[in-house]
């Protein structure tokens, strides 16, 4: 508003004359906008405080922890770059590492494939789209929850739904989550599973491309496949790229479907042992907080760098249109 | 630059911020809450345990009495499982929000004793005259006196006897059979069963097996100094006792034993009917007696007189402590005091938490104990002549080693590793956590 005021000054005012005539009008729109700032502030006060002490305070905690012996319960003591050499030689944390590295680059895939799969079936114009478009998004909704991942467990169980099915066969199935060779495998499954949210975000974007470019195309003899790779993918790239940063940062920092179907601990033999779940175990189990700090930096710092890297590589495969 | 929200929130989003937003929650708690009672005289005291439902339900009877007892003081129950009740109180000490009267145990005890988070019983008025003597001063710590022994426990063999009529093998003498022996067993039930009932549930999830092994073989697991006081080969052989009872089906298969494993005392072989032994602590036999529905046995371990010594040993079931951060150590001491003396609650608790530590209140409870827990105590009183030590109080990051241990058991049951390699790398991982 006061920028407004200030237009309404008489353009045509010598500079000289607009200086002593400008301060006492500024001065009132100073105040003034002060008085707004205020209240805008005021406003914001609550995320501010809330940015500050749940967010910013403990990122900065944590900085500092990491360069500590904290065991919870007593003072953190300073010992420097320590925590960091550490890693270098933990063998439990290189085998989180490899076991999260397999989760997002098999999962995080495979999920976006099968949610563009969906997305394709369902622009296609379905009945009920709406609909089918729910029951799709649900699992999303509810994939990280607990209730879901003891599901799982008790599902993918020696005795659970799945080999039931299979004996109903004739097949004798595994104890898939207590197997190390299958284990992994059912959280890939039940990241896979929850592809609703990609696909929702696909759907938004096969809306966007128009149609006369699949007219022209079908005009021209090309082939659904050949429309695929032509014009779909090479239109829906942005949205390719944004789920796929979403889900990689999602997925490095799954959690819960790790920490329930393995009981806490990451098994059997470290088979689940996610990142962010050996990272709890040192800061809450082994009372080593100053080391659970210094993971959540490196995993930060590895989120990062994978984000980094997707941003840079976009320039060769993204193609935004314009 | 269409996908540009991408590269702002995710970052917002990471790990590091949920563990932040952990640390915050806990320090704003640490400065807006400290227990404590409210303007009318009355004190409020928090009490924490760790255990199932039945636990649950008789330890609030146990509280309601002492507060009939007690006008004026409120006991507020904090209760969960074993698994994240040691979680929970560590980050509640970390916030100074620690319960005020504290269910310990023996792996815990040093680790917030040596941290000045539990006060020294001795100042407090608790009457410790009628404590076993066997256990009375197993919560001492360089002279103070930081937990009182709940009641006394023994790791011990569970037998089903039905299960071993339906498989035609004879029940063992307990007080002669060898190592040899109990897997001869165990893979003779398997096999005469034809894989119907189990010899026995993998014992390889528990240290204190272990710790009876290596005492048999006069060893320990830890020194007085917290050291490891096995040696490589003692272990090597405990972890080749697993393979020969996993290669001869005496034991569940590997991805069996995980899932049975992580169904805890309710999901036992004997539990469920489906194995003949297992391994636990004394006071879990009437729980598992009760699941089962069957009159389960106590059997020493196996090996008690094939060696140097005897390896089976009492130990305090859990400590009852006081926090260093209570506002109200005289009442909270009282409680303690009620807990561990008085009738009323132990005519309740039972053998629940161990076979009660005063023995003025072992001797009344005895006639009222449960037929399972009737067994306990005879059993219990029956070992005792052979007992021929304690053990020293574990290190701190003890509570770490039956992680450790059962990571490393999964490893040798799924054939990933030699026994070994298995001794090798479980004593180089605790002297980590223990260092």
């Amino acid at each position: 508003m006061s920028t407004v005021l200030q237009h309404r000054q008489p353009a045509g005012s010598a500079a000289t004359a607009a200086a002593p005539a400008k301060k006492p009008s500024t001065k009132q729109g100073d105040s003034r906008q002060r008085r707004e700032s205020l209240v805008a502030y005021g406003f914001l006060a609550p995320w501010f405080i809330g940015l500050g002490f749940i967010t910013i305070g403990p990122i900065l905690a944590s900085l500092y922890f990491s360069f500590t012996d904290y065991s919870l319960i007593g003072d953190p003591e300073w010992v420097g770059l320590e925590n960091y050499q550490r890693m270098l030689t933990d063998e439990r944390l290189h085998n989180s590492l490899a076991v999260t590295f397999q989760y997002v680059f098999v999962s995080v895939p495979l999920q976006l494939a099968l949610a563009l799969a969906l997305a394709m079936v369902l622009d296609r114009g379905v009945r009920g789209l709406a609909l089918y478009r729910s029951i799709y998004y649900l699992p999303s909704l509810l994939g990280g929850s607990v209730a879901i991942a003891i599901l799982w467990r008790q599902v993918f169980g020696a005795n659970g739904l799945i080999n039931q099915v299979l004996a109903f066969f004739g097949i004798q199935g595994e104890g898939w989550v207590s197997n190390p060779d299958y284990a992994l495998g059912t959280l890939i499954i039940l990241n896979v599973w929850t592809f609703g949210a990609p696909m929702v975000i696909f759907l938004a974007g096969l809306r966007q491309i128009p149609r006369m470019y699949y007219e022209a195309a079908s005009v021209d003899g090309a082939s659904p496949a050949r429309r695929f790779f032509s014009i779909t993918v090479p239109l829906l790239t942005p949205i390719i790229f944004f789920n796929l940063v979403l889900q990689m940062i999602n997925a490095f920092q799954t959690f819960t479907q790790a920490f329930i179907v393995s009981g806490g601990t990451g098994g059997p033999t470290d088979s689940t042992l996610f990142y962010t779940l050996y990272l709890y175990q040192r800061g809450f189990g082994s009372f080593d907080m100053g080391y659970a700090s210094a993971m959540a930096w490196l995993l930060l710092m590895i989120i990062g760098g994978f984000t980094v890297v997707n941003f840079l590589a976009s320039k060769y495969w993204v193609f935004y249109g314009d | 630059m269409r996908a540009e929200p991408g590269s702002g929130r995710p970052l917002r989003n990471s790990s590091v911020l949920k563990l932040s937003a952990a640390i915050a929650a806990v320090t704003m708690a640490a400065t807006a809450c400290g227990s404590g009672g409210g303007d009318d005289g009355n004190v409020e005291l928090r009490f924490s345990w760790w255990g199932a439902d039945d636990r649950h339900s008789t330890t609030q009877q146990v509280i309601d009495r002492f507060e009939a007892q007690n006008p004026g003081i409120t006991i507020t129950p904090d209760y969960t499982d074993w698994g994240s009740y040691w979680d929970k109180l560590a980050t509640g000490t970390a916030a100074n929000d620690a319960p005020d009267i504290i269910t310990q145990e023996e792996r815990y005890l040093r680790e917030y004793a040596d941290r000045g988070a539990l006060l020294d019983l001795n100042e407090l008025d608790i009457d410790m005259s009628s404590i076993d003597e066997l256990v009375v001063d197993s919560g001492d710590l360089d002279g103070n006196r930081y937990g009182i022994a709940t009641g006394v426990n023994a790791y011990a063999i569970l037998a089903d006897p039905q299960a071993f009529e339906e498989a035609g093998v004879e029940m063992p003498d307990d007080s002669t059979w060898t190592w040899d022996d109990y897997i001869q067993i165990a893979n003779e039930i398997s096999e005469k069963s034809d894989n119907e009932i189990f010899g026995t549930q993998s014992m390889g999830y528990n240290e204190s097996g272990f710790a009876i092994f290596a005492r048999q073989n006069g060893e320990s697991l830890y020194n007085e100094d917290g050291s490891l006081g096995f040696s490589e080969a003692t272990l090597e052989k405990w972890f080749d006792y697993s393979v020969q009872l996993q290669d001869g089906g005496g034991q569940p298969s590997a991805a069996e034993n995980v899932e049975i494993e992580a169904g805890g005392p309710d999901q036992s072989v004997i539990s469920t009917n489906k194995g003949a032994m297992a391994h636990f602590w004394s006071n879990q036999l009437g729980v598992i007696s009760a699941t089962s529905g069957r009159d389960v046995q106590l059997l020493r371990y196996p090996g008690e007189t094939e060696f140097e010594r005897t390896g089976m040993y009492f130990k305090p079931a859990m400590y009852y402590s006081v926090s260093a951060g209570t506002d109200h150590p005289e009442e909270a001491a009282k409680f303690v005091d009620f807990l561990l003396n008085d009738n009323e609650a132990a005519e309740l608790i039972l053998a629940d938490r161990g076979l009660p530590a005063n023995v003025n209140v072992r001797a009344a409870v005895l006639d009222a104990l449960p037929e399972a827990d009737a067994r306990t105590a005879v059993f219990l009183a029956d070992i005792e002549g052979g007992i021929v030590d304690g053990n020293p109080p574990p290190p701190i990051g003890a509570g770490e080693v039956v992680e450790i241990i059962k990571r490393i058991t999964d490893d040798v049951h799924f054939g990933n590793i030699t026994p070994a390699e298995a001794a090798k790398r479980f004593m180089s991982e605790v002297e980590q956590a223990t260092g």
